[in-house]
């Protein structure tokens, strides 16, 4: 089961900047410049660290995850909180 | 002893874990990753680069070795070991672990203790002396010491000992009982446990509520289908792009984690990128013509369990487990058609419902597949020719759907058009399916291989016809979803324009996504799942482990 997650970075170098901002929107949407929201499975949010680790630089830059909880009604309140629009894929499928 | 027959350190913790487990991964080299599995790795990786940290303190003068490659054929053993700490002769093998110590009087499990004595037996025969290992458990940052005293080697190299007599012996071993193991275990759905024990035993029916869902209900990923002619499909990081033909040029972004399959009908583009990384991570993509035929797949590597693709052409050259098998669709077919004139009918269907019932005692009983063939197209007539009563199209529209029985290539009629389309998605449902089980989709059992049919996509889909695709169909013209104005004809064919194709596709894939009570396992799981789950225990057919198919039936 999903759950959303808040992720924000520091990234010091401008080209690391671009290529994590670029990985990250596999991942979720933007909400700000360095934060995402996504909704991730256990699976996909190892897949995502571990990506993310091989990206940064350790030294220089900072990753953090904020597990936010599965998709409720309380959730859906929290992330409004943030101040996006809600973008709750319920769809079965893409048609276009 | 040739090194291919050469048991990997690894694989005999995966027996000491389970020995089914070891079975599966060794012998059929089945492997799928879970958490457990990716989340290890990457600590892993983590821990390789800051390794300093695994290491004892202020030991300055002891050289490591990461990742060291050993065998031994007196042994029949090889491996890989993490980390090895040496000192002149004497070496300590360290084995990374992800998560805690556990709260066990050893502070380590079975497995883990077997496999660190494996690895201190391996460097034992490469010349060193190793009395001690070490299991650093990376969550908890703690290394733990194992004693390789005389009882842990006498039982790890007893477990070596039993499990190449089970490789030889090539038998799987049974599920283990509703053990909390199966729970984490990253070949559950593969392996199917609980189901497997409930049809190849005697296990109680009042057992039954003990059947564990051990996969999700349902995938988070879903189908992409792309219908618009002329659509290109690019590879943009880990999201893909699709973007409409001139003159709007919308562009669509999805994420590849949110897609489980790609389909195009006719004129699409995708390019290179695109379809490697579709194949890398195991999404399929079918293509259908612009009339909804679908004509072919691309997707990565097959599984790698060539066993059971032998298990299946064998079965496919014994005339009567092909026969058995047969009649088992074709009678959960007939129940599956009798249960949609039940919910559907609104006239009293007593006479069909009996003749249907007759016709599935005789399939049950049938002597050749000749015989089974007919009673089938029997039932299926009589069937069709019901299904004219099931719909109750509204007002001017009755005539349109004036149906006749099937007719297809082409569709004569607005219901055959609705059936073929989606009949054909199915075909592509079940195909995607096999493939990703390790199944021969080209190889059925009762629909016999003829050019470019996925034959056994064809036995598999017997059953769930009705279920789902004529159910969607019924339920789209009767609540008005379909009506007369969504059809194009014109040279004697009937077809379907592309708002009700995109509907339709929806509607099906409601259904796909609908969560249903397993009737045989009482766990709830989606019609997609389901397919899968059939596929499964096709496979557990084919190998032996359960003695029928049980065809899928709703109550
Ligand atoms: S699911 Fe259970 S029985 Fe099956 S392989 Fe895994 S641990 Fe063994």
């Amino acid at each position: 089961m999903r759950k959303y997650y808040l992720v924000c970075y520091d990234v010091s170098d401008a080209k690391r900047l671009r290529r994590t901002h670029k990985l990250m929107r596999g991942f979720g949407d933007p909400l700000q410049y360095s934060v995402f929201i996504c909704f991730l499975s256990k699976v996909e949010k190892v897949v995502m660290l571990s990506k993310l680790n091989d990206e940064i630089n350790s030294r220089e830059d900072r990753v953090l995850v904020v597990d936010i909880g599965p998709d409720s009604k309380r959730t859906r309140a929290a992330i409004e909180y943030f101040g996006i629009q809600e973008k709750l894929r319920d769809e079965e499928c893409f048609v276009l | 002893m040739n090194d291919s027959d050469l048991i990997p350190v690894r694989y005999l913790n995966e027996y000491a874990y389970c020995p089914r487990l070891g079975y599966l991964e060794w012998v059929e080299s089945e492997f799928v990753d879970n958490y457990y599995t990716l989340d290890g790795r990457f600590k892993h990786k983590r821990v390789d680069a800051q390794s300093d940290k695994v290491t004892e303190e202020g030991e300055g003068d002891k050289a490591h070795r990461r990742s060291v490659y050993l065998s031994s054929k007196k042994l029949g053993l090889t491996g890989r070991i993490d980390l090895v700490e040496h000192e002149g002769e004497r070496a300590t093998p360290v084995e990374y672990k992800r998560g805690k110590v556990p709260d066990t009087p050893e502070r380590a499990y079975e497995p883990e203790l077997v496999q660190v004595c494996a690895q201190a037996l391996l460097l034992r025969e490469s010349g060193y002396s190793c009395d001690r290992g070490i299991i650093y458990f990376i969550d908890s940052k703690t290394r733990i010491e194992v004693d390789i005293d005389e009882a842990l080697v006498s039982r790890t190299l007893s477990l070596l000992e039993s499990f190449r007599e089970l490789v030889n012996k090539g038998e799987i071993p049974a599920p283990l009982n509703n053990s909390v193991k199966c729970i984490g275990c990253s070949l559950a759905k593969i392996c199917m446990p609980d189901e497997v024990r409930l049809l190849s035993e005697a296990v109680e029916k009042d057992e039954e509520d003990r059947y564990r869902r051990l996969v999700p209900a349902r995938d988070d990923a879903v189908p992409v289908y792309i219908i618009g002619q002329g659509s290109y499909v690019r590879l943009d990081g880990d999201c893909i792009t699709v973007t409409s033909p001139p003159p709007e040029q919308e562009r669509e972004t999805i994420r590849l984690i949110d897609v489980s399959q790609l389909n195009v009908y006719g004129n699409v583009q995708i390019t290179t990128q695109a379809l490697r990384e579709f194949c890398e991570r195991s999404i399929p993509v079918s293509y259908f013509s612009t009339g909804g035929w679908f004509y072919g797949i691309t997707h990565g590597h097959t599984s790698k369990n060539v066993h059971l693709r032998i298990a299946q052409y064998d079965a496919f050259r014994d005339g009567e487990r092909s026969l058995e098998f047969a009649r088992k669709i074709i009678q959960g077919k007939i129940k599956n058609c009798r249960t949609i004139i039940r919910r559907n009918s609104t006239e009293d269907e007593t006479t069909t419902l009996k003749a249907l019932a007759a016709c599935g005692k005789y399939a049950v009983r049938a002597n050749s597949m000749e015989e089974l063939l007919g009673i089938e197209g029997n039932a299926a007539h009589i069937y069709f020719a019901v299904l004219p009563r099931l719909i109750k199209p509204r007002g001017t529209d009755e005539l349109e759907f004036n149906f006749e029985g099937r007719n297809r290539r082409p569709p004569l009629d607005p219901v055959n058009a609705m059936l073929s389309f989606l009949y054909a998605i199915l075909v592509k449902e079940i195909t995607v399916t096999a493939y990703a089980v390790g199944l021969d989709p080209y190889l059925g059992l009762m629909h016999r291989p003829r050019h470019g049919k996925p034959a056994l996509a064809l036995d598999l889909m017997e059953e769930m016809r009705p279920i789902i695709v004529d159910s969607v169909v019924l339920t789209m013209i009767n609540n008005g979803e379909a009506a007369g104005k969504d059809f194009i004809k014109g040279m004697g064919s009937v077809h379907m324009s592309d708002g009700l194709r995109k509907r339709a596709i929806r509607a099906y894939e409601r259904r796909m996504s609908t969560l249903i009570k397993h009737p045989k396992f009482g766990y709830t799981i989606s019609y997609r799942r389901v397919l899968e789950v059939q596929a499964r225990l096709f496979s557990r057919f084919l190998m032996g482990e359960i003695s029928e198919y049980p065809a899928f039936c709703t109550r």
